[in-house]
């Protein structure tokens, strides 16, 4: 007998027994454990129990009797069905594309599955001739892991490099996941820095370790507030002040389009258009008014506009760069 | 926002796109072969329900929808119909069909015309690559997965989830989802479009028109392949630094570009090599950048070596490290740093209202 047939064999009989089954029972019912030698009979239907259990198949083992002096297997069938999700035929498209995208997973494309094995919707319809969107990469290193620590509230531990300075190991209870322009962040409480901050997934050195039970999320958590922060750098909260920059032209709708929260005030004669981008750090800002070049110019606040031409008048004089 | 130092910048023309998000249009086959008896199982347990609920479902259809080879599906439902419920009484056994025309047809086996529960593993991996999408701008099934994941999150709740459902956000979306729209019907009818592109290399504002093959996005930026008519050749423009685009109402014929298969910034030999000594607070440019050569010296700086086909992108990345950058070859360049702060400076020297 294929070892196939023996294990739809055991779920089908578990999935219909009333009551829970000894294994004599399952043995008499049985043919593939129907061996002379009992012992190895039940070798083989344990490894097959522990095939059911990898798979997800909820395998219980229970007292027979009210005196426990027996024990038998069941499947609960409330624990074993999925239950029933009227999902629309687009929706099943959707979580299709999202099983497909790339970075390939088994898990998510049995999810899919058994998913769409529940529907009633014909779905083969929805989906003749269409392919799943190309290229967006949905995957992300230790992602399994630290969402695992995310549902169970559990504290984490790993090696982490961060953006500017040197690795270090970081105690983390994970209060949420974001994925932001194509990377995933764990945003979540530094235990041993005691504040809230962000980690990009792709810069962990080290295997993510369960330390614990993690703690939850202050009253008012938002984890958006950290996304619009950019937690490119190291998760600093959304900024509440505003800088002042004008900007030729050439380069006032990149600006305008790709940055969150940005507002154009007013636009010059010129051509020039005067933007108020929302900010924590006006004068972290430099950096960024920097890079275009002589298409940007810092107005507001002072401190910005000094710290720019402190690092233009060093460059102008060679005395960098 | 807040463009924290050393987040993304407006001038990266060559940035390290890895291969990921670049793979061809053709779905991978998540798995090949009969597999081990779990896996098959797995399967199976997946597949019937579906048959049960559609009886007469082709195999072929079978195949696509679920992402299985035809003959590993065959083989599995082929010794599917030596099972059932144990012992074998008339009618205990599974009854399956596979008609001339490929109709899938499963009987006497109701108690699996339910599929079993998701596991948390599959549930979450399900979960955060929806949330992924939802969160990537330019996906056009994005609200439907919203939807599609909140039904999840409330069918299936904490039970499977546990504390992930509404811990998991996205965001940082860009707004050129009207450009990618347009893109995308020019994609699908061929259509030539007149653009304006933003060509960061070489801080160039221009007009164009172009024959677009395909969209795809690489660090979460998106970027078209299309022919360019301007440069008689096959160009890649990031989705985000097109200002504007409009049907030409003419038609094109595909010419089967290699787009995504390509490296998004190739060297050629014209290319000028230009040597960076970085300070550990600049140290992710050479992460960001594709680099010939990275060397860490015993201060913590960081000497890098890559090329660059237009300088003027560098000047922009050097002026915006500030000290945290030294150029250190090509001589020229340090020459034309000195003269872009110059520049730049002036802006701040001339009249308020010169701008």
């Amino acid at each position: 007998m294929h070892p196939l047939e023996r294990l739809v064999n055991l779920t089908a009989l578990m999935l219909t027994a009333r009551r829970p089954l000894t294994f004599d029972e399952i043995r008499d019912r049985i043919e593939a454990y129907q061996q002379q030698d009992h012992a190895s009979a039940k070798r083989m239907f344990e490894r097959d129990k522990d095939i059911l259990r990898e798979v997800g198949i909820p395998v219980d083992l229970v007292p027979t009797d009210p005196w426990e002096v027996e024990k038998g297997y069941q499947i609960v069938k409330e624990v074993y069905y999925l239950p029933d999700i009227e999902f629309t035929a687009e929706e099943m498209w959707a979580l299709f594309v999202a099983a497909h995208a790339a970075g390939t997973d088994a898990d998510a494309e049995f999810a899919f599955r058994k998913l769409a094995a529940g529907t009633e919707e014909g779905l083969i319809e929805t989906m003749a001739g269409r392919q799943p969107a190309p290229g967006v990469d949905v995957s992300g290193p230790h992602l399994a892991a630290v969402a695992d620590a995310l549902a169970g509230r559990r504290r984490v531990r790993f090696r982490y490099r961060p953006i500017q300075g040197r690795a270090g190991v970081r105690r983390v209870d994970p209060y949420a996941l974001i994925f932001r322009r194509g990377a995933w962040y764990l945003v979540g409480l530094d235990v041993d820095r005691k504040d809230i901050r962000s980690y990009r997934l792709s810069r962990i050195r080290s295997d993510v370790d369960d330390v614990g039970e993690g703690s939850p999320p202050p009253d008012g958590f938002e984890a958006s507030r950290y996304l619009e922060a950019g937690p490119l750098g190291d998760g600093a909260p959304l900024g509440a002040r505003w800088a002042r920059v004008s900007f030729s032209d050439k380069v006032a709708w990149l600006v305008v389009a790709a940055t969150r929260g940005a507002r154009v005030r007013r636009t010059a004669a010129s051509g020039w258009v005067e933007i108020d981008v929302p900010t924590d750090d006006p004068e972290g800002l430099a950096s960024w008014v920097l890079s275009f070049g002589a298409d940007a110019r810092a107005l507001s606040p002072r401190a910005l506009r000094d710290e720019v031409v402190r690092r233009l008048e060093a460059m102008a004089a060679g005395t960098v760069a | 926002m807040t463009r924290a130092r050393g987040s993304t910048d407006a001038a990266d023309p060559q940035t390290a796109a890895t291969a990921a998000g670049r793979e061809p249009t053709r779905r991978p086959r998540a798995e090949r072969g009969p597999g081990t008896a779990a896996t098959r199982l797995r399967r199976i347990l997946a597949v019937v329900p579906y048959v049960i609920r559609h009886p007469g479902v082709r195999l072929r259809d079978l195949s696509a929808l679920f992402d299985l080879h035809e003959n590993d599906l065959a083989q599995d439902l082929n010794l599917l119909f030596l099972a059932g419920v144990p012992p074998y009484g008339p009618g205990d056994l599974i009854d399956v069909e596979i008609d001339e025309d490929g109709g899938v047809w499963i009987g006497m086996a109701e108690y699996f015309a339910r599929p079993l529960r998701l596991t948390r593993a599959e549930a979450m991996a399900l979960y955060l690559r929806g949330k992924a999408l939802v969160g990537s701008t330019g996906v056009e099934e994005s609200a439907a997965i919203g939807s599609a994941l909140a039904k999840i999150e409330q069918e299936l709740g904490p039970d499977t989830l546990g504390a992930l459902a509404g811990r998991v956000a996205v965001g940082g979306t860009p707004r050129h989802e009207a450009t990618l729209q347009v893109l995308r019907a020019a994609i699908r009818d061929q259509e030539t479009v007149a653009v304006e592109y933003y060509a960061a290399g070489r801080d160039e504002l221009s007009s164009r028109e172009i024959d677009p093959e395909q969209l795809f996005t690489a660090i979460g930026n998106w970027y078209v392949v299309a022919w360019d008519h301007h440069s008689g050749e096959e160009r890649t423009f990031r989705a985000d630094r097109i200002r504007s685009v409009t049907g030409a109402g003419k038609r094109f014929e595909r010419r089967g570009l290699a787009g995504a298969g390509r490296p998004l910034y190739s060297p050629t030999v014209s290319d000028v090599r230009v040597r960076l000594l970085l300070a550990p607070a600049a140290r992710w440019v050479a992460e960001y950048y594709i680099t010939e050569s990275t060397r860490e010296r015993a201060d913590g700086r960081i000497e890098v070596l890559f090329p660059a086909r237009d300088l003027e992108w560098v000047v922009k990345l050097v002026l915006r490290l500030g000290g945290e950058a030294e150029v250190l070859a090509p001589a020229d360049l340090r020459e034309r740093v000195r003269d872009a702060a110059e520049q730049t400076l002036r802006r701040y020297r001339r009249g308020p209202k010169q701008g």
